[in-house]
């Protein structure tokens, strides 16, 4: 579904991202974990093309980014994004976040993207604030919100760049839940998190990165299991995130 | 002093007040529209654009608003002339808006540019990752909340020109002060119609203003 194939990336002189390279396949579910500055933010946000990279190519279902003919817009609107700060639009009431796009960008009617979204508002459990502004909501309800939002648009996979980071502690399991029940829905997830328990519990694969490079590329039980087979880094990085 | 013969005066004053009006606001229209579009092209991704828009800016804010409407009042009919080929008399009303909404484009557009760039960058990715053209970005997701932040600044730019458009009697246009002096003139009054004229936008600026605050305050909660 992700191919992603020897990305390079500098910004000016500084290189943020060395030769990464990893698949995702359709329906599988990838964590990738780092210590901060390590490029995963980045690498994720090269996958819809919201960063550009110098080096190599991303091919997300079928269409290279790279490729300076495609119509990159087109490609996003089949990819959902959820972001670290939810990133909500202030101005607009949470239906119209989550139908503008299927309206303007779909070209859905307003019936139907309504429909849709206050489908979806009730798949995260949050049918009951559909007439509120962004505003008006904690920081897990908003975030639950983005997540609708994004399926509004039946993506064909879900980027998620540290979706709990800006939430308070007691935020962050109504999110991870409602990511919990979109990757047992079958849904190819590439998740950059932190939280662990969220990996061990649905994550087929776990990636490692330092310092803009993939450093640790298996399976979760790989991953988990035998920490000797693990690299020194990300030894130490499971050292300070695992609950001891 | 005596002011007995202002009463009298106010359906001609009236007439005055509403072509002051009339000006200020067909000029922050077009003002805002032309200085919408300016910011975007100084805010652009192409170099030329930028800079193109950045000129005109420099230029315009560095050159006297009165040079500008006499400037205008000889240029677009004679530019007129040049395009279709026979005299098109415009009128100074005409040549007065063309030259207000150019000078106060380059203003706005400084304002508008503020406003754009004080929107925080996740919202452009947000609206990006939905799918949406840069266009569909700028006109859905962030003119709107730029507008909104902004709205204060515009209005007290809008203030500034409805004293401004007082600068039109150069061209013989009767707006309100030029009613009201030449009305004084007549009598032989100067003064108390001059006086009564400051009071005028006086108090208006001035309520203007204290209602701009207010909304400002309004806003910011």
């Amino acid at each position: 579904m992700i191919s992603i194939k020897s990305v390079s990336k500098w910004y000016g002189d500084f290189q943020v991202l060395t030769d990464c390279s990893t698949e995702v396949d359709k329906g599988e579910v990838v964590v990738v974990c780092g210590p901060s500055g390590s490029g995963k933010s980045t690498l994720i946000k090269c996958v819809n093309a919201l960063e550009p990279f110098q080096k190599g190519d991303i091919v997300v279902d079928g269409t290279s980014i790279a490729d300076p003919k495609t119509d990159l817009p087109k490609l996003r609107a089949r990819v959902g994004m959820v972001f670290q700060s939810f990133e909500l639009f202030p101005h607009l009431s949470i239906t119209e976040n989550l139908t503008i796009a299927q309206i303007k960008v779909l070209g859905r009617g307003k019936e139907e993207a309504t429909d849709k979204g206050l489908k979806l508002l009730e798949r995260v459990g949050l049918r009951d604030q559909a007439l509120k502004y962004p505003g008006q909501l904690s920081g897990g309800q908003q975030q639950r919100v983005a997540i609708a939002r994004a399926l509004a648009m039946d993506p064909v996979v879900m980027l998620f760049d540290e979706p709990t980071s800006a939430l308070d502690p007691e935020m962050v399991h109504e999110v991870l839940e409602v990511m919990v029940k979109l990757a047992h829905a079958g849904m190819t997830m590439m998740c950059v998190t932190h939280e662990m328990g969220f990996a061990r519990q649905v994550a087929n694969r776990v990636i490692f990165m330092d310092q803009g490079r993939i450093v640790e590329d298996c399976t979760k039980d790989e991953f988990f299991g035998d920490l000797s087979a693990r690299s020194e880094r990300a030894r130490r990085f499971l050292d300070l995130v695992l609950p001891h | 002093m005596d002011f007995s013969a202002i009463l009298p005066a106010m359906p001609g004053l009236a007439e005055g007040m509403l072509m002051t009006l009339k000006l200020m606001v067909l000029g922050v229209l077009g003002g805002v529209a032309l200085g919408t579009l300016l910011a975007l092209m100084r805010l652009s991704h192409n170099p030329m654009l930028a800079r193109l828009a950045g000129l005109y800016v420099n230029y315009f804010r560095s050159i006297p608003l009165l040079l500008v409407i006499t400037w205008f009042y000889f240029a677009v009919p004679f530019l007129l002339r040049a395009i279709t080929g026979e005299d098109t008399p415009v009128g100074a009303f005409t040549s007065c808006l063309v030259a207000f909404v150019m000078f106060e484009a380059a203003y706005f557009c400084e304002i508008v540019r503020a406003g754009i760039q004080a929107i925080p960058k996740g919202q452009m990715g947000a609206a990006q990752a939905l799918g949406m053209s840069y266009g569909q970005c700028m006109r859905l997701v962030i003119l709107p909340q730029a507008f909104r932040k902004m709205t204060p600044l515009l209005l007290q730019q809008s203030i500034i020109l409805f004293q401004d458009t007082s600068l039109v009697y150069t061209v013989g246009l009767m707006d309100f002060l030029n009613s009201a002096r030449s009305r004084g003139d007549i009598i032989g009054q100067p003064h108390e119609f001059l006086i009564f004229a400051g009071l005028v936008y006086f108090s208006v600026s001035f309520i203007a203003s204290q209602l701009v605050k207010l909304l400002q305050k309004r806003l910011a909660v």
